[in-house]
């Protein structure tokens, strides 16, 4: 239970690691505030700053850079089984190899092509569940 | 915890050099981890092979700036927390005492701040399953509101017909209104103006029905609509509209002819109707494609994170009770860790969901 650190505080290094996540969600809300031609810019910049905050608390706050292998015991297989998830989800949900025929891939394919008019009228434009009486 | 040996060499040592509360907390967490990802993951997944998605802020009421302020709040408290324990390590159980007490403030406000941000989407009816997707969306929506309106009023001043039936209450209705014109009781006054308007309100709401129902606009008079049910050629029908919705700060003049138009002009700002269907919203008919995936994905991540900070607030409850001596320096780590990870979650949240 008792840890080396008992003797010297660690104040100081908290301090700073505060100040450093304070500096870097100033940057995310910067990268955002700066408009970029592509949203994509903005996108990366921030998930990267998301990144480097995480692992400021991890590692100081949550003490990981000091801890010993478990970490890896218990970070890796539980890594593998988050990023699992999506990449199995990805190919049928993320990108589809068909088209799919829902209202509302209609409606924005509508939305998209306001000049056909051929689907003005007939297209059922997605009712609500609402009755007809 | 296993005992150290009085012979010289080095024990071997079963185990993780870690308290058992400790590694149960860690082992929590990494379920934990797994549980956030998967709902992260399909937020990101489903954006990814969305064909669109709401991204305008003030159709969303997404607030960057409130997310960016609970953003502040958790690393304040995660600075806090982890003084606290240092405090408890360094045997000065006071200043841990005041940072802990300190932090439980700070998760509070952040659950405040999340409250305000919740009742804006309550407000606005952006919720899952809520939301409309398409101008025919709207517009039955919107029909179902004055609806509901009036079968309520409606059964508010025929306390004597059956429950559930319309035509028993209007039939209930019109006995009144004769009575009450032939009466000429000066004291009724009040009830037949309410009677009448609740009529005038189901005359309107009748109005709107069929018009909604044949799609055809409001620039054609209620009486003619059933001439149009016959008519085969479709351009001669001019079709119904949904109109603009009104915009912060500028005077709204929807055009009549639209189901919005007409709604404004004729039921929300009509002197008598309007006690009637006061606190009716039309920005809550408002279209958002693929609103409803949003709204679904946005209240699952943020319910979860928020269901998670009320438990770190028990838990910081259980530690400022606590004597926060060396003793209970595992007990703040643990909870420090457990905050941690919720400020972890919340800073992959707030790009995720407020910027990207």
């Amino acid at each position: 239970m008792s840890d080396h650190e008992e003797n010297h505080s660690h104040a100081g290094t908290y301090f700073a690691v505060f100040i450093a996540l304070c500096v870097f969600t100033g940057l995310s809300i910067l990268a955002d505030a700066l408009h970029f031609s592509d949203k994509n810019i903005t996108r990366v910049l921030v998930l990267a700053v998301a990144t480097a905050k995480a692992l400021c608390v991890m590692m100081y706050f949550m003490h990981l850079k000091f801890e010993r292998a478990w970490k890896y015991l218990l970070l890796v297989p539980t890594g593998i089984l988050a990023l699992a998830l999506p990449f199995a989800l990805f190919p049928d949900v993320g990108a589809h190899y068909y088209t799919p025929d829902v209202p509302q891939v209609r409606e924005y394919a509508a939305q998209q092509h306001p000049d056909d008019v051929s689907h003005a009228r007939d297209d059922d434009g997605g009712h609500a569940p609402a009755e007809h009486h | 915890m296993s005992h150290a040996h009085a012979a010289p060499a080095a024990p071997f040592r079963m185990g993780i050099p870690i308290p058992n509360g400790k590694l149960g907390m860690w082992l929590f967490l990494g379920t934990e981890i797994m549980f956030f990802t998967a709902f992260i993951g399909t937020y990101i997944v489903m954006r990814m092979g969305s064909p669109g998605w709401p991204t305008d802020v003030h159709v969303t009421h997404i607030n960057i700036l409130m997310g960016g302020i609970n953003t502040f709040v958790l690393i304040l408290s995660s600075y806090f927390v982890v003084v606290a324990h240092d405090a408890v390590l360094q045997k000065n159980p006071g200043k841990a005492r005041m940072f802990m007490v300190a932090t439980l403030a700070l998760g509070i406000v952040f659950l405040g701040i999340k409250s305000y941000e919740y009742y804006g989407k309550i407000d606005y009816d952006i919720l899952p399953g809520h939301i409309a997707e398409s101008d025919r969306q709207s517009m039955e929506k919107l029909l179902k509101i004055v609806e509901r309106r009036m079968d309520t009023h409606l059964a508010a001043v025929t306390p004597n017909a059956k429950k559930g039936e319309r035509e028993e209450r209007l039939a209930e209705l019109d006995t009144r209104l004769t009575d009450l014109q032939a009466g000429g009781d000066k004291k009724a006054t009040a009830e037949l103006a309410r009677a009448q308007a609740v009529k005038k309100l189901y005359n309107e709401y009748v109005n709107i029905r069929d018009h909604v129902r044949a799609e055809v606009s409001f620039a054609v008079p209620f009486s003619d609509l059933e001439k149009l049910r016959t008519e085969t050629d479709t351009s001669k029908i001019p079709p119904l509209k949904l109109g603009p919705f009104p915009h912060e700060g500028h005077e709204y003049h929807p055009p009549a002819e639209t189901l919005l138009g007409h709604v404004h002009q004729k039921v929300l700002t009509d002197p008598e109707l309007q006690p009637l269907v006061s606190g009716v919203k039309l920005e809550r008919v408002r279209p958002i494609l693929y609103g409803n995936l949003f709204a679904s994905n946005y209240f699952l991540m943020t319910g979860f994170h928020a269901i998670h900070v009320i438990v770190g607030l028990i838990l910081f409850i259980l530690a400022i009770k606590s004597p926060l001596s060396l003793a209970n320096a595992v007990f703040v780590e643990n909870a420090g860790l457990y905050w941690h990870f919720v400020d972890l979650v919340w800073i992959f949240l707030f790009p995720l969901i407020y910027i990207v």
